[in-house]
């Protein structure tokens, strides 16, 4: 909808500020790690949501690009002695620039196809941080400095984390204005049908090129954030498991809703901590522990934690009657061949 | 003088399968021009070629001057042509209003999407306005902010209407407005149709099987069968038209 | 060498197109790509060998146990998550995305569930389901697994090809695939053909698996060889039966040839590089037919 930002909106936006700037003093160094890592995860999910949740584009290239603003931020800074703000500037451009490269051969491949395309992508942009040993130190990975922005460093997580805040917080209420403008309602629209979206004006390969560039940007804003934090980047862990991650996070929180994606990567960032804390220390059991959550988390709250909770407060239709109004039974024609 | 909007020759093949051959017709402005025929006769297709979902292999159709085949499908609505769609396509996860908005793109202007500004708020108000307005006219203002996947069929087909209106144009494709409605529905329709026509001067092409629909709406009738124009006429004349009672009446009354 | 490469390129291209093959029969019917493929492959082997060596089976009574506990396995998933999924609580196109996910939250489970077992931590190689010495031609050497590999790959293709043709069961799997309203509009079932379809697709991965694993190291991580069945699909349209297998063996022998002379380095990278490739140049693969215009 049109309009400014809402009275609940700016509050949330300036709560992660105030969260950035007092925690440090507040907690120990063990759970800023966390939070930073959280912190990122949250821009990287809120990205990939622009793209599936919003476009319902079905594409995973995204870690690539959160690689790209990794590797472009950490190498422009330490190696090239390119101010920080100047190298998260250029790493997000070229992540952009790629981000168009790929998006218009992508905005011609319809779901599956444009989800194989963009994995096999990734795996291509991954294979490219891992052997390019020149310039990304191959498989033995990158070390790199601590920032200094403005005099400020950030080596330490104390340290680190206030300006990962501050961020997050302009890549949140970037995502607000987003949600508000025609651009971001074109998404949606191209989401629910691209037919009446073009029947109506809307250029749809062009918006969606114009959401993976976005998207792009975002992630690598997020690749950014961790090189404040970390000193080290190695290839393996930009893999198609951190892609679930990050996939299960938009998931699990409910897609298509900042509020819900943060939810996400809150509930699912904490989940080794969980596991690690129980008397067997389930820690072992991860892996499948993220799939079976992915999987039940599909089948019975399509909507994600979110939406239970809004159902919840809204305390609306009961539940029988939620899933038969948002099945198509009244479409006289539904559409199921390909 | 040219016509208003005029098909000529147009002719469209899927793989093996010709859809639509040689097919030729005008549109009077301010008319209500109904295009009839059995299943599969190809008038979906006409309306997907002049809605630039289809590229036809041959033809031309011509409509404020210009070849609609050299525009993509998005350009269409600022052409001046909107249409509704046979199997309710909604933007079900938004609402009523969004839908509408949605409708009115063109008539917004665009401005950065991550910047708020005085003129682009100006800018968003009016268009607000002006779906409600549509709204109050389609009688949907009592679901404004309801979901669009969450209306009755009934309104769901209003909705669609709305939103093609939204986007100002001065031809309406309608591709089966009736389809699955009840008759005091119909009616409704068919009412709201003639003073749709009357009070903003459109012109409307209208796909529809509902007959008592057609013979009462439309001023000019084209029937099709297997991709071929086998008459135009006057309701009157299509009535009494040998070839479409064998061809149309025929397959219908035991379909 | 290059024969041989090509040879030994053409054998593992017959373990990909069936792999591709188990891909393109659920996406035919049901839209879906199953990204757990390669973990149905993966848990194939290790069930063969738990068969093999715990229960003391034989070997073709643990091949047909297998298959079946893979069919088994598959059209249980699909009925209990897949179907619900389907069933009542999206639109039907936007079931797609969700759907997906579930096969790669599938896929984690899988593959977490069989690294948790302390076994699966040392590399283990299930004995080759034809052995003996190579055979030699000229300056050639054929393992008669290999030999045994393509004449399996065949066969299944075989009747599969008759089997979709001929019998109801492959009448109706095809008529639902094609359109599922029709398909039940005459009575077929299509709730249990999408289930056939899944079950079928996974007893597939089950042969793929028995074949794989004598040839590459078992591990939980075997799962990646979806990669390489994709590819083949993708290659060949990823809607044609006959498409699966030229595009398999085409990318088994692209893929020798290329460790061959650019570098064993990039055999890796080669599917993903095809895929993306076939995808942009020629989204359709060679064999697929072009996607249908949406109805509106």
């Amino acid at each position: 909808m049109y309009g400014s930002l809402r009275a609940s909106e700016f509050v949330g936006v300036l709560a992660i500020l105030v969260a950035g700037f007092a925690l440090p003093f507040m907690l120990p160094e063990y759970f800023l790690y966390t939070g930073n890592m959280l912190m990122t995860y949250a821009v990287l999910a809120i990205g990939l949501d622009l793209l599936i949740g919003w476009s319902g584009q079905f594409a995973f290239a995204h870690i690539a690009f959160f690689g790209i603003g990794i590797y472009g931020t950490a190498i422009l800074e330490s190696r090239l002695g390119v101010p920080y703000l100047l190298s998260a500037l250029a790493s997000a451009l070229i992540a952009g620039g790629a981000g168009l490269l790929i998006g218009f051969p992508a905005a011609r491949l319809k779901t599956v196809y444009l989800a194989l395309a963009t994995y096999a992508f990734a795996e291509c942009a991954q294979w490219v941080f891992r052997t390019w040993d020149p310039v990304t130190g191959g498989s033995d990975g990158l070390r790199f400095n601590p920032p200094v922005i403005f005099g400020y460093e950030t080596g330490t997580d104390g340290a680190a984390f206030p300006v990962v805040a501050i961020i997050l917080a302009l890549v949140v209420t970037a995502t607000l204005y987003l949600a508000k403008s025609k651009l971001g309602r074109h998404m949606c629209a191209i989401r629910d049908s691209e037919h009446v979206a073009s029947a109506s004006g809307i250029d749809v390969r062009g918006i969606k090129v114009a959401t993976f560039a976005i998207s792009a940007v975002f992630a690598s804003i997020a690749g950014s954030a961790y090189t404040l934090f970390q000193s080290f980047i190695n290839a393996d862990v930009l893999g198609a498991s951190q892609l679930v991650t990050v996939l299960t996070m938009v998931v699990i929180g409910g897609s298509s809703s900042i509020a819900g994606v943060l939810l996400g990567v809150v509930v699912v960032g904490f989940l080794p901590e969980i596991l690690r804390a129980m008397p067997h220390s389930l820690l072992v059991w991860q892996e499948f522990i993220y799939g079976a959550i992915l999987v039940a988390a599909i089948v019975f709250m399509p909507q994600g934690l979110w939406g239970l909770f809004r159902q919840r407060i809204a305390a609306r239709p009961r539940r029988h009657d939620r899933s038969a109004r948002e099945s198509p039974a009244v479409r006289p024609v539904p559409e199921t061949s390909p | 003088m040219s016509a208003f909007f005029a098909i000529e020759n147009l002719g469209m093949r899927f793989g093996g399968l010709t859809a639509v051959n040689d097919f030729s017709m005008e549109v009077q402005e301010g008319s209500i021009h109904a295009l009839i025929g059995p299943n599969g006769a190809g008038k979906s297709t006409v309306f997907n070629c002049i809605s630039r979902f289809c590229d036809p292999q041959k033809g031309s159709i011509r409509f404020g001057g210009r070849d609609l085949l050299e525009l993509r499908a998005h350009q269409i609505v600022a052409a001046g042509i909107g249409r509704t769609f046979q199997n309710l396509e909604l933007l079900r996860r938004m609402t009523v209003l969004e839908n509408v908005l949605i409708g009115q793109t063109i008539h917004v202007p665009r401005y950065l999407p991550f910047a708020p500004s005085p003129r682009r708020a100006r800018a968003e108000a009016a268009a607000l306005r002006d779906s409600e307005a549509i709204l109050e006219e389609t009688n949907l203002s009592a679901y404004r902010d309801t979901l669009a996947g969450e209306l009755d069929f009934g309104h769901q087909k209003l909705l669609d209407l709305a939103r093609a209106l939204a986007g100002k144009p001065r031809l309406l494709l309608l591709d089966e407005p009736a389809a699955g409605l009840r008759n005091r529905e119909i009616s409704f329709v068919d009412q709201l149709l003639l003073k749709l026509a009357k009070s903003r001067g459109l012109t409307i092409m209208l796909v529809e099987h509902v007959m008592p629909l057609v013979m009462s709406v439309a001023d000019r009738i084209t029937v099709l069968s297997f991709g071929q124009k086998i008459a135009e006429g006057s309701p009157a004349e299509i009535r009494r038209h040998p070839k479409v009672i064998e061809a149309y009446l025929g397959s219908e009354a035991h379909a | 060498m290059i024969l041989q490469a090509t040879l030994s390129g053409i054998v593992m291209g017959c373990v990909y197109a069936l792999i591709a093959l188990s891909l393109v029969i659920i996406y035919k019917s049901t839209d879906v790509v199953n990204f757990a493929a390669g973990e149905f492959v993966m848990i194939a082997g290790y069930l063969g060998l738990l068969l093999l060596d715990h229960f003391g089976l034989n070997y073709p009574l643990m091949v047909v146990l297998t298959v079946t506990l893979m069919f088994a396995f598959g059209a249980l998933f699909e009925r209990t998550a897949l179907n619900k999924i389907v069933g009542f609580k999206y639109a039907a196109e936007a079931a797609l995305v969700p759907m997906v996910v579930a096969t790669i939250g599938l896929s984690f489970m899988l593959k977490g569930a069989v690294r948790v077992i302390p076994s699966t931590e040392e590399v283990l190689r299930l004995p080759p389901l034809f052995s003996g010495p190579p055979v030699f031609f000229a300056n050639i050497v054929l393992q008669r697994q290999d030999i045994g590999i393509v004449i399996v790959a065949v066969l299944v293709m075989i009747a599969l090809t008759l089997g979709f043709n001929f019998t109801a069961i492959g009448k109706a799997l095809r008529a639902t695939s094609q359109n599922p309203r029709a398909a039940a509009l005459i009575g077929i079932p299509v709730k249990r053909m999408r289930m056939m379809a899944w079950g079928l697709a996974s007893g597939l991965a089950g042969i793929s698996g028995i074949l794989l694993s004598p040839k590459l190291l078992m591990t939980p991580d075997m799962g990646n060889v979806v990669m390489l069945g994709i590819a083949a699909s993708i290659v060949g349209g990823f809607t044609s039966l006959v498409g699966c297998v030229i595009g398999g063996i085409v990318l088994g022998v692209v893929q020798n040839l290329i460790g061959i002379f650019v570098s064993p380095q990039a055999i890796a990278v080669t599917p993903f590089f095809i895929i993306m490739l076939v995808l942009v140049m020629r989204p359709n693969g060679l064999f697929g037919e072009a996607m249908r215009l949406k109805k509106v």
